[in-house]
C-alpha cells in the first residue's frame, strides 16, 4: 500500500467513523460499529495493519497519527457504553424498589424476667460491696428457719411469718432467706460477707400486695467490729446505687428476733416530693427492707465465738423493689406470666 | 393497737400533737399505721332556731331566714330545700371555722346581706343523714356549742406494738415508754381498796410453772347493768363494743394498764373453788364466743369443782359469765407463762386480747394492783363488797443483772455517745449501778414488765432508740479480704438466661406449690410429691415435680388471649420426697410454639417452631457439657425423669451424657395438649437439669488447627428405606474412617411425588480437605466411592438418577 492509498484510507476511515452514529447507538449497533472498525476486516484494524508496508519515516509520521484516531474511538464507543449503562442503571433502579415501609423482621429475641433484672441489679450492687453470693434449700426444717435464728417455739415472732409446714414431713417452707445465714455460718469460717437471694414462702392469703411465695434477698455481714453504723453506711450506699445517689434514707428501731439492736430502713419517696401519695401510704417514706446488728444468740447457735465476731443482716423483697421501681400496681402481675406485661421489661436486649 | 390520746394523756400529761406524737413514737420503733380524728373538726357553730323564713327576693332557690342563737337574731341567706321556721339548727356565726379551715364570714348573697351559715352535717365533716341542712330536734339550749354536743375531740391512733414490747399494750404502758423518753413523770394510779370479809374460795395451782401467781376477789352484792357513759365511751374509742358493767371493767383495765383480768359468777362455779391444771381428755369449754372447743389433752385450764371454766389466758367459759342476773363476782388476776398462752391458743385456733397480752409475756407484777384497780372500779360502779384476796403464788424468780460497759454498747451501735448520754438513757427504763466504781463497767436491771433486756445488744438498742438511731453515723467496714463470687448455680443460671433470651425465649415465673388436678392435666403423680399440710386452697396443695405445667399454662393463658407464638422458659427448682427428706433440683425448662420470627407478611420466612429448633436449644446449653448421645424416650437406656409423662412418648428424645439422662426435648403429649387447648399449635417442650450442668468442671477452650486451603464438597442424593434414621447414615459416613472427610451436612430430606413407595431421599453434602495440602479429584472420587459402597451395603442406599 503506497502513502497516498493508506492516506485516503484514513480519510475515509475517519469520515465513516463521523458517521457511525456512535453517539446515539444502543448497546446492540456499538458492537456491530466496534466490529465493523476494529473487528478482523475492520476499517481501522486494516489502516493499522497496513501501516507495515509503509517506509520507516512515513510508518514514524503516520502511526501515531492512527493511534490517536483509534484512541478517539475507544473512548467514543466507551463514553456511549458508560451513557447507556447510566440510563440503563436509572430505569433498573427504579424498578428494584420495594416498599421501604413494611413492618421489620425481627430476630427471635427474648427477654428476661423482671424480678431476675431486678434481682440481678440488687445482686449486682452488692458484688460491687464484695459480697457472695449464696443459696441454701427451699424446704427447711425448725431449726434453720427458726430456732438457730434465736425464734424459740411458741413464741409469737413466728405469727408474724405465717409458716407452710408439710405433711408428714418435719419440714417447712422457709418464711425467709435468713436460713442462708445460718447454713453459711455452718459451712464458712468469718469473715463474711454474702448475699443470699431465694424464694421464700408465707401462708398468707393473695392479693395485690401479698404473694404466699415471693424472692427475698438476705445480706450477712461478719466481721470484727461490726456496729450499727455499718450496716446504716452499707445499706445508704445500697439504696444510693439503686435508687439514684440523691435518695435519702431513714433508719427507725424496730424487731426481729434474730437482731438486735433491729431497724426498718425506709427511703424518702421518690414518687412525691414527700407530701405524700398512695405510694408511700401518704407519709412521704417508703419502708424498703429490714435489717440489724445479728443478735449473738444467733452466733452462739452457729458456734461462733459472739466475743470475737459481730455482724449485721438485711433483707430486702425482690418484689416490692421491682413493684417500686416499674411501678407496678399488682403483685400477681408477676406470676401471670402475660406477654403484654414481660415485655414492658428489660430494656437491656431491646 | 388502737390507743386513745386523751386517755393516753391521763397517764402521761403531753403537750404534743397526735401527729407530732407519732413523729415520736416512730422514733423510739412504734410506728403508727393508722390516726383517726374523732369529735368535731370545726368552731364556733351554735345551736340556733329558725325563727321565720322568706323567699329571697331576686333567687328562686334561696330564702332568707331569721335565725336566733340565744342572744341576737340575724339574717341568714340559705340554700337548702329542707329548711323551715321553728327548725332548730347547726348555726354557724360570723368568724366560725368550718373543716377544711373554711371560714364563715358575713357577706351580701343575692343583694341580701347573710350572716352566717345554716349548716348541712356533712359541712361540719359528720356522717350526711338527710339532704340539706342537719335538722337537730328540740332539747340543747340555743346558743349551746355544737361541737360540745359531739363528744370531746380526740385522736385515735393504731400502734404497732412488735412482738418484743408486750409492756406496751395498754395505755398506761405506752405511756411509761414515753415518759422514760421524754424523761417525764407518769401520773401516779389512783386506787385503794375498802375490803371487808375474808372470802373462803381456795385456789389450787397443778403446776406452779404454767401458772406462777393467781389471785381471785370475791366481789358480792352487785348489781350488775350497763356501764356510764365514761366508760362506754371510752371502750368505743377504740373499737369495743360494751356489754355488762363488770366485763366492761376487765376489758378497760386490761386496756388501761394491760394486765387481763377474767371474772367469774362466783355461784356457777361447782365446789367454790378454783384449779389451775391440765386439762384431761375428753374435756370441753363453751367459750365466750359461743363457740364449743373440744380441749386436748394438756393444755392450761381454770377449772371449778368439776370441770373447766376458762382456758386459762386465753378465754373464759360461758357457762360461769359474768352477766346481768349476776351478784358473786370473782374476779382473777394471774400470771400464765406465755409459752403455755400460745400453746393453748395455737391447739384451738382460739385468739383474744388477753391471750395476745399472756402470750408476749405480762407483767409478772402487775395482776394484784390491776385486780385491786378493777374491783375498786366495779364496787363504784355495780356496788357490793369485796372481799380480802385470795392468792397463789410460786417463787418469783428476780432477774440477773446485766453487766456491760459503755464502751460495749458504743460498739454495738458504731456510735460514740457519753457515759453520761448512755447511763442516763437507760436510768430510764431501769437501774444503773457501777461496778466497783471503776466507771467502766455498770449493771442494769430490767423492770418486771420488761421480758426483751439480757444482753449488752439489747440495751444497745434501748440506748440507740432514745439517743436517736439518727445519731449514729453512716459507717463503710472494710472490704472483706476476699472476693466476691457466685455460687456454681447462679453462674450456669446466667449463662442459660443470656442463651435462652438470645434464642428468644421469654423468662417465665411460676409458683412453686400446684394443685393436684394441675399435676393431673399433666399426667403427674401427686401421691409422692411433698404436700403441705394446711394448705391456702386445693391449688397450692403440692410442691411442684416439673416446672413444665406452670409453662403450659402460661402457654395457654397467651394463646387464648391472642398470642399466636409462644416462647418461655424458666428456671426453678422441682422437688420429690426421698425418704425423709425433700430432694430440691434445679432445672430450666420450656415451651416453644408458634411462628419463630413475627414475620407473618413473608411467610416463607415465618416457619412454626418445630421438635429441631427446641433441638438446638438443648444442643445451646449442653455445648460445653460433653458429648450428647440422644436417645428415644421409649428405649431403657433413656432412664427415667419426673416429667417424662408430658412428653410425646414416641417423638422425644433423651440427651444422654456420660451415661447420665440430663436433658429431655420433645413433642409435647397429644393428650395434655388437648387438655390445655394446644391440640392444633404444635408445642415442643424442653427440660434440663441445671444442677448437673452447674456441677460439671469445663475445661477452657483449646485451640486446633484449622486449614486454610480450598476444601472439595460432593452431594450425595441417596435413596434410603423410609424407616432409616438419618443418623445411621452419618454414623455409616463417619465409620469409613476417611481422614480428610470434615464434615457431613444433611441439605434436603424428599419423599413422595417420584419416589418409590416406602423410599425417601436424603441429600447430603460431604466436605473434603487436608490442612497440609489441596486434595485431588481422583483422591476425593476414591473417598466418595468408599462412602457410597459402604451406605449401599449397611443400609440399602442407591444414588438417586
Amino acid at each position: 500500500m503506497t502513502r497516498a492509498d493508506w492516506e485516503k484510507s484514513y480519510v475515509s476511515a475517519e469520515s465513516a467513523l463521523r458517521d457511525a452514529g456512535v453517539e446515539n447507538a444502543d448497546l446492540l449497533k456499538l458492537e456491530e460499529v466496534r466490529v465493523r472498525f476494529l473487528g478482523r476486516k475492520g476499517a481501522l484494524t486494516d489502516l493499522l495493519k497496513s501501516l507495515k508496508d509503509l517506509s520507516i519515516d512515513d510508518k514514524r509520521e503516520l502511526g501515531p497519527k492512527a493511534q490517536s484516531l483509534k484512541a478517539s474511538f475507544d473512548a467514543l464507543i466507551e463514553a456511549r457504553k458508560a451513557a447507556l449503562e447510566d440510563q440503563g442503571d436509572a430505569a433498573a433502579l427504579q424498578n428494584d424498589a420495594i416498599d421501604l415501609t413494611l413492618p421489620s423482621i425481627r430476630a427471635p429475641k427474648g427477654r428476661l424476667h423482671p424480678l431476675t433484672t431486678t434481682l440481678h441489679e440488687i445482686a449486682r450492687i452488692f458484688q460491687l460491696m464484695g459480697y457472695s453470693w449464696a443459696e441454701g434449700p427451699h424446704v427447711e426444717d425448725e431449726r434453720h428457719n427458726f430456732t438457730a435464728l434465736n425464734i424459740p417455739e411458741n413464741h409469737p415472732a413466728r405469727d408474724s411469718q405465717d409458716t407452710f409446714y408439710l405433711q408428714d414431713l418435719p419440714l417447712l417452707l422457709r418464711t425467709h432467706t435468713s436460713t442462708v445465714q445460718v447454713r453459711t455460718m455452718e459451712s464458712q469460717r468469718p469473715p463474711l460477707r454474702v448475699v443470699c437471694p431465694g424464694r421464700v414462702f408465707r401462708h398468707e392469703q393473695i392479693d395485690a400486695t401479698h404473694s404466699a411465695v415471693f424472692g427475698q434477698v438476705e445480706g450477712l455481714v461478719v466481721d470484727e467490729n461490726i456496729g450499727l453504723a455499718d450496716l446504716k453506711g452499707h445499706l445508704q450506699t445500697f439504696l444510693q446505687k439503686l435508687l439514684g445517689s440523691s435518695t435519702k434514707t431513714r433508719f427507725r428501731p424496730s424487731y426481729f428476733p434474730f437482731t438486735e439492736p433491729s431497724t426498718e430502713v425506709d427511703v424518702k419517696c421518690f414518687f412525691c416530693p414527700g407530701t405524700g401519695c398512695s405510694a408511700c401510704k401518704h407519709t412521704g417514706w417508703i419502708e424498703i427492707l429490714g435489717a440489724g446488728v445479728v443478735n449473738p444468740a444467733v452466733f452462739k447457735a452457729a458456734g461462733y465465738d459472739e466475743t470475737k465476731w459481730s455482724g449485721f443482716a438485711f433483707g430486702i423483697g425482690v418484689e416490692r423493689v421491682a413493684m417500686l421501681l416499674h411501678k407496678v400496681p399488682d403483685i400477681r402481675a408477676f406470676y401471670t406470666n402475660d406477654l403484654n406485661f414481660l415485655k414492658q421489661f428489660d430494656e437491656s436486649l431491646l | 393497737m388502737k390507743v386513745s390520746y386523751n386517755w393516753l394523756k391521763e397517764h402521761l400529761p403531753l403537750e404534743l400533737s397526735a401527729t407530732e406524737l407519732s413523729a415520736h413514737l416512730l422514733k423510739i420503733g412504734f410506728e403508727v399505721a393508722g390516726h383517726e380524728r374523732l369529735g368535731p373538726t370545726f368552731t364556733g357553730v351554735v345551736v340556733g332556731k329558725v325563727v321565720s323564713k322568706d323567699k329571697h327576693p331576686n333567687a328562686d332557690k334561696l330564702s332568707v331566714c331569721v335565725v336566733d342563737d340565744g342572744a341576737v337574731k340575724r339574717t341568714v341567706v340559705c340554700g337548702a330545700p329542707n329548711v323551715d321556721a321553728g327548725q332548730t339548727v347547726a348555726y354557724a356565726r360570723p368568724g366560725a371555722v368550718l373543716p377544711g379551715n373554711f371560714k364563715i364570714e358575713g357577706r351580701k348573697l343575692r343583694g341580701v346581706e347573710s350572716q352566717g351559715m345554716i349548716c348541712s352535717r356533712s359541712e361540719l365533716g359528720l356522717p350526711k343523714d338527710v339532704d340539706g341542712i342537719w335538722i337537730m330536734g328540740e332539747g340543747p339550749a340555743l346558743g349551746t356549742d355544737v361541737g360540745s354536743l359531739l363528744g370531746p375531740a380526740d385522736d385515735i391512733l393504731e400502734v404497732e406494738v412488735t412482738t418484743n414490747r408486750p409492756d406496751c399494750l395498754s395505755h398506761r404502758g405506752l405511756a411509761r415508754e414515753l415518759a422514760a423518753y421524754f424523761r417525764k413523770e407518769l401520773a401516779p394510779l389512783g386506787g385503794g381498796m375498802v375490803e371487808s370479809a375474808k372470802a373462803s374460795f381456795p385456789i389450787i395451782i397443778d403446776d406452779a410453772d404454767a401458772c406462777p401467781f393467781y389471785g381471785a376477789r370475791l366481789i358480792e352484792g352487785v348489781t350488775v347493768g350497763e356501764s356510764p357513759a365514761w366508760l362506754k365511751s371510752k371502750l368505743e374509742a377504740i373499737g369495743l363494743r360494751p356489754i355488762n358493767s363488770v366485763v366492761d371493767v376487765t376489758n378497760y383495765v386490761l386496756h388501761d394498764i394491760g394486765q387481763p383480768l377474767h371474772a367469774f359468777d362466783a355461784d356457777k362455779l361447782a365446789g367454790s373453788k378454783i384449779i389451775v391444771r391440765r386439762s384431761k381428755a375428753g374435756e370441753k369449754l363453751l367459750a365466750l364466743d359461743h363457740k364449743n372447743y373440744d380441749l386436748p389433752e394438756g393444755l392450761l385450764v381454770v377449772a371449778d369443782g368439776e370441770k373447766p371454766v376458762a382456758l386459762a389466758g386465753v378465754m373464759g367459759g360461758e357457762d360461769t359469765a359474768v352477766t346481768t342476773a349476776t351478784t358473786r363476782v370473782l374476779l382473777e388476776g394471774a400470771f400464765f407463762n406465755p409459752a403455755e398462752v400460745r400453746k393453748s391458743s395455737q391447739k384451738t385456733r382460739l385468739r383474744s386480747d388477753s391471750s395476745y397480752r399472756f402470750e408476749r409475756g405480762t407483767d409478772p407484777a402487775a395482776p394484784r394492783a390491776a385486780a385491786d384497780r378493777a374491783a375498786a372500779l366495779i364496787l363504784r360502779i355495780a356496788g357490793g363488797s369485796a372481799a380480802k384476796p385470795v392468792e397463789a403464788a410460786a417463787h418469783r424468780r428476780e432477774k440477773e443483772p446485766i453487766k456491760t460497759s459503755v464502751g460495749k454498747i458504743n460498739s454495738v451501735l458504731g456510735s460514740d455517745f457519753t457515759d453520761l448520754a448512755v447511763k442516763g438513757a437507760l436510768g430510764t427504763i431501769g437501774s444503773v449501778n457501777d461496778v466497783n466504781g471503776n466507771g467502766v463497767e455498770f449493771t442494769f436491771n430490767a423492770p418486771t414488765w420488761r421480758h426483751d433486756l439480757f444482753t449488752a445488744n439489747d440495751l444497745a438498742e434501748e440506748v440507740g432508740r432514745f439517743l436517736g438511731y439518727d445519731n449514729i453515723p453512716y459507717r463503710m467496714a472494710p472490704m472483706a479480704s476476699r472476693t466476691a463470687r457466685l455460687t456454681p448455680v447462679e453462674t450456669e443460671s446466667r449463662l442459660a438466661r443470656t442463651k435462652l433470651t438470645a434464642l428468644g425465649l421469654w423468662e417465665a415465673y411460676n409458683y412453686d406449690l400446684v394443685s393436684e388436678k394441675t399435676l393431673a392435666a399433666c399426667r403427674l403423680p401427686s401421691d409422692a410429691q411433698p404436700r403441705v399440710a394446711h394448705p391456702l386452697s386445693e391449688d397450692w396443695a403440692l410442691l411442684r415435680s416439673s416446672l413444665l405445667p406452670g409453662l403450659l399454662k402460661n402457654a395457654q393463658y397467651n394463646l387464648s388471649r391472642g398470642a399466636d407464638s409462644v416462647r418461655f422458659f424458666e428456671l426453678g427448682k422441682s422437688y420429690s420426697i426421698r425418704g425423709k427428706e425433700v430432694d430440691e433440683v434445679w432445672r430450666v425448662a420450656g415451651i416453644i410454639l408458634g411462628p419463630v420470627l413475627d414475620a407473618r407478611w413473608q411467610s416463607s420466612r415465618a416457619p412454626r417452631a418445630s421438635f429441631y429448633d427446641a433441638k438446638a436449644i438443648i444442643e445451646d446449653l449442653l455445648e460445653k457439657a460433653g458429648a450428647i448421645t440422644w436417645v428415644k424416650l421409649s428405649e431403657p437406656a433413656a432412664g427415667k425423669t419426673a416429667s417424662d409423662p408430658l412428653f410425646h412418648p414416641a417423638n422425644s428424645l433423651r440427651a444422654v451424657v456420660n451415661g447420665k439422662p440430663v436433658a429431655t426435648v420433645g413433642w409435647l403429649h397429644p393428650r395434655i395438649a388437648r387438655g390445655h387447648d394446644l391440640e392444633r399449635e404444635g408445642a415442643i417442650i424442653f427440660d434440663i437439669d441445671l444442677d448437673w450442668l452447674a456441677g460439671r468442671e469445663e475445661a477452657p477452650a483449646r485451640f486446633k488447627e484449622f486449614s486454610a486451603l480450598p476444601v472439595s464438597r460432593r452431594d450425595l442424593a441417596l435413596v434410603l428405606d423410609k424407616k432409616t434414621p438419618y443418623a445411621r447414615v452419618e454414623s455409616v459416613v463417619r465409620a469409613c474412617a476417611i481422614e480428610e472427610l470434615q464434615d457431613i451436612l444433611l441439605f434436603d430430606v424428599y419423599e413422595g411425588k417420584n419416589m418409590p413407595e416406602g423410599k425417601i431421599s436424603l441429600a447430603i453434602r460431604l466436605t473434603f480437605g487436608r490442612s497440609d495440602r489441596t486434595l485431588t479429584d481422583p483422591e476425593v472420587a476414591r473417598a466418595v466411592e468408599t462412602i457410597v459402597a459402604a451406605l449401599s451395603k449397611e443400609l440399602g442406599a442407591s444414588l438417586r438418577g
